[in-house]
């Protein structure tokens, strides 16, 4: 059997990180093809590069035989490859039969031949055994139907090679079945299929063999039947800790924050607390609902049910000031669009939140404005010559040491931090650990949401694992293990 | 250093871009027509804008909130119309009508912010649809007959004056110095800002978004209802249409001053500035004895320069922020 599609030596970086890096890979013809890894482990990455949606700084992508440096998505299109990505690029106004002949010509240049096109849809619906009206709206398809829209978009050319992104995310069960029914149609037609989903066991039922990629690059691929789920999880975390992490004493004190059976934003029946002094790590991957649950507690969000007791006491949180009376803050993981304000200077970011505090009456204390933000730039070393200086300006670290500083401004006695280290470099991320350390040393308590395991590891006391927008397991610090992360997160 | 230097210079001409064609446009007209600089000319100027500046002031907090509001124009006709009719058919007293009218105003403010909330849209969008209904009204309510005969003490608001100055300028001034009180030097004024520049973050920082659109509605309202008195008042009678168009001059002239159409920057001296060039291309136009057809020509040349500009801007802007990684990237 030939090669449908190599990778040589493929590298993408991005300011600050190598998204791919070095990676070499192939993929047999007429295969289902499972790319597995954790978040920000460089799938997405690697999907753009051959889809031809991002140009890769190093390396060659050949594709039956054909060299290329980089491709276009027009170019990508032409050798047969057809993406199929999470969120559907469908129009949802217009009928199944337009969307799939979206920019093809069937018929002359004037007159679209229609006739035609619903007859080439039906013959591929009929094809995989399933009944779409093709003159039916696309916004009213199940999410299921839709993607199989997507499928029948990529089969009326000439396709190769399908890449699915997670394509069991959004769908319901039965539509899972059928998907997998299709995807054996297509490979017994010769279509080769690279799927990517973090589920088990769905690789397990449908892949050939399986690819591994974990922090930009390749780790190895094995023939399905030769692997165990635990090889797979290895194989995906298998590194050592490499990054140290600030000490601190370990001494949690009473229940600051309790949880209770809290129902809302996609989250169902959540229950966990929180100790004065300790950091709680929740993990989970992409999309578990770790930062819709953080974002109910603060207000932002409305609760459907269930409890939130601070100090021991029940209160009713209904808007994010509400939180911020009751001494929680919240870090968001959006820097750019939901932290920081960055058209405004440094110091009107830092004060914004406390500004009742910092006024005489109505009127804005100036002075109170620039001591706080002065004590706070001293504080996390914010690296600017002024703090008048505009957030845009800065780097991305000291951009979220800014956003942090506007929460810590409001004395909040918990703090919950939202991916707190995403996109900033290695000596702003220590930074902000030790910030966290000296945070709970001063008595305030933290909830860190992470995707990184090795800073959930290295900075939490406990740590929460969320799977489906339910708590799927717990775990103490003697029990930290990144197998046993992943395995909860899988919902294994 | 040096291109920090370069950054601010550019920051203060467009911080100032307004003041700068106001002295521009000034210079020209002086040259153009004798007449131009007399003092009688330039109170006439200010007299006859001042109205505007007034409402201007209120749709700036709009525009630096983030929102567009086209429904001004409108408004004033059917809050002056309205209250003329009170006044001449009802006999009620000028003060009464005085209290009404703003009022008004902030009701009519209120309805286009909750029927934008309500429908979910962007005021923007709201407005095409109220600015509509307003106009029906007025003409439905004055049978598109012109109302005179208002009572002398409410003319007196717009044509009288104190010692030099004349009423509605003096009006203007002291609420200039509140709305610019309020914008710089209270915590309100950061919300706005903050509202603009960023909404969600705005939410997430605790600040009470939809609360602040009402203060912003009722501010609005509030300038709209002077407004609408002080032109009744100058011109002495009132018809259905006499606001139209005024929306796009006020805009214009915001959008002149440096408030951004996406919000969150702007300074209100600029606006001031903004109609004030407006003000003085129409009365040079006059004075030049041009056809005053040209000055549509004209305004609407500069309201598209003027979005052009705030557009430039944004895409200077994005630029300038895709540039920062690349360096970054390339000096590893």
């Amino acid at each position: 059997m030939g090669k449908t599609l190599e990778l040589e030596h493929v590298s993408k970086f991005y300011p600050g990180v190598v998204a791919l890096d070095d990676v070499s890979f192939s993929i047999e013809e007429g295969q289902v093809h499972a790319l597995m890894g954790e978040n920000g482990a460089g799938k997405s990455t690697l999907i753009k590069v051959i889809s031809g949606a991002i140009k890769p700084e190093m390396g060659n992508i050949v594709i039956e035989g054909k060299h290329f440096t980089s491709l276009t998505p027009g170019l990508s299109k032409e050798m047969g490859i057809g993406v199929i990505y999470q969120e559907f690029n469908l129009v949802p106004t217009m009928s199944v039969v337009e969307n799939i002949f979206l920019g093809e010509k069937i018929g002359n240049q004037i007159m679209p031949n229609f006739g035609e096109m619903h007859r080439k849809a039906q013959e591929i619906f009929a094809e995989f055994g399933v009944a779409i009206d093709t003159d039916a709206m696309v916004s009213e398809l199940t999410p299921g139907k839709q993607q199989l829209v997507e499928i029948a978009k990529t089969l009326t050319r000439n396709v190769k090679l399908i890449i699915m992104d997670e394509p069991s995310a959004s769908i319901s069960v039965a539509d899972v079945q059928t998907l997998f029914r299709i995807i054996g149609q297509l490979r017994k037609k010769g279509v080769t299929i690279i799927y990517i989903s973090h589920r088990m066991e769905e690789v397990f039922e449908i892949a050939d063999a399986v690819s591994i990629m974990r922090d930009g690059k390749y780790v190895g691929t094995k023939a399905m039947r030769e692997v165990s789920r635990k090889d797979l999880i290895t194989m995906m975390v298998g590194r050592e800790l490499n990054e140290s992490y600030p000490v601190r004493p370990q001494e949690a004190g009473g229940c600051v924050l309790e949880v209770e059976h809290l129902f809302g934003n996609g989250d169902r029946d959540i229950s966990f607390s929180l100790r004065k002094g300790e950091i709680l790590g929740i993990a989970g991957l992409v999309g578990a609902g770790r930062t819709e649950l953080a974002k109910v507690i603060y207000g932002a969000e409305k609760l459907d049910r269930g409890k939130i007791k601070v100090n021991g006491k029940e209160i009713k949180i209904r808007s994010p000031h509400d939180a911020i009376v009751a001494g929680i803050g919240y870090i968001p993981e959006d820097r750019k669009n939901e932290g920081a304000f960055l058209e405004f200077p440094i110091d009107w970011n830092i004060s914004i939140m406390s500004l009742p505090r910092l006024s005489k009456g109505m009127v804005v204390a100036v002075k109170k404005i620039d001591e706080l933000a002065n004590q706070f730039q001293k504080m996390l070393g914010i690296k600017t010559p002024t703090i008048k200086q505009y957030v845009k300006n800065l780097s991305g670290g000291n951009q979220q040491k800014v956003v942090v500083a506007k929460t810590l401004a409001t004395n909040s006695n918990i703090i919950i931090f939202d991916e707190p280290t995403r996109g900033i470099d290695v000596g702003a991320k220590q930074e902000i650990y030790q910030l966290m350390n000296e945070l709970i040393k001063k008595g305030i308590s933290i909830i860190m949401i992470s995707s990184e395991m090795e800073e959930l590891i290295g900075m939490s006391d406990r740590i929460i694992v969320m799977h489906e927008g339910t708590v799927q397991g717990e775990l103490q610090k003697e029990d930290f293990s990144q197998n046993k992360i992943l395995e909860y997160a899988s919902g294994l | 250093m040096k291109t920090n230097k370069k950054f601010n210079t550019g920051e203060f001409l467009r911080n100032n871009m307004a003041w700068v064609l106001l002295v521009v446009c000034c210079i020209i007209f002086a040259f153009i027509s004798p007449n131009f600089f007399s003092l009688i000319n330039i109170i006439n100027i200010l007299n006859q804008n001042a109205y505007i500046i007034i409402t201007a002031l209120g749709i700036s907090f709009i525009m630096m909130a983030g929102e567009v509001d086209i429904s001004v124009g409108f408004a004033i006709s059917l809050n002056g119309v309205i209250v003329a009719l009170l006044m001449t058919k009802l006999g009620i007293p000028s003060f009464l009508g005085v209290i009404i009218s703003i009022v008004l105003g902030i009701v009519i403010g209120l309805v286009n912010m909750l029927v934008a909330y309500k429908l979910k849209l962007q005021l923007f969008m709201a407005t095409v649809g109220t600015t509509t209904i307003f106009q029906g009204l007025a003409f439905v309510m004055t049978q598109s007959k012109t109302i005179s005969d208002l009572p002398v003490a409410f003319k007196a608001i717009g044509q009288g004056y104190i010692g030099p100055m004349p009423i509605p300028v003096l009006i203007a001034i002291i609420l200039f110095i509140m709305v610019s009180f309020i914008l710089n030097k209270t915590y309100i004024g950061r919300y706005v800002f903050a509202i603009g520049g960023n909404v969600e973050a705005a939410r997430l920082a605790g600040i009470n978004v939809f609360g602040m659109k009402i203060f912003i509605a009722s501010i609005a309202g509030f300038m709209t209802g002077v407004g609408a008195i002080i032109l009744s008042a100058r011109l002495g009678s009132v018809t259905a249409n006499m606001g139209t168009g005024l929306e796009f001059t006020i805009i214009t002239a915001v959008l002149l001053g440096g408030v951004s159409v996406r919000g969150g920057e702007g300074k209100i001296s600029g606006v001031v500035a903004g109609v004030l060039i407006l003000a003085i291309l129409s009365n040079g136009m006059q004075l030049a004895r041009l056809d005053v057809y040209y000055q549509f020509v004209a305004k609407g040349i500069i309201m598209l320069a003027a979005i052009g500009f705030d557009v430039f801007q944004l895409n200077r802007k994005k630029k300038a922020t895709i540039k920062v990684p690349v360096t970054e990237e390339l000096t590893k």
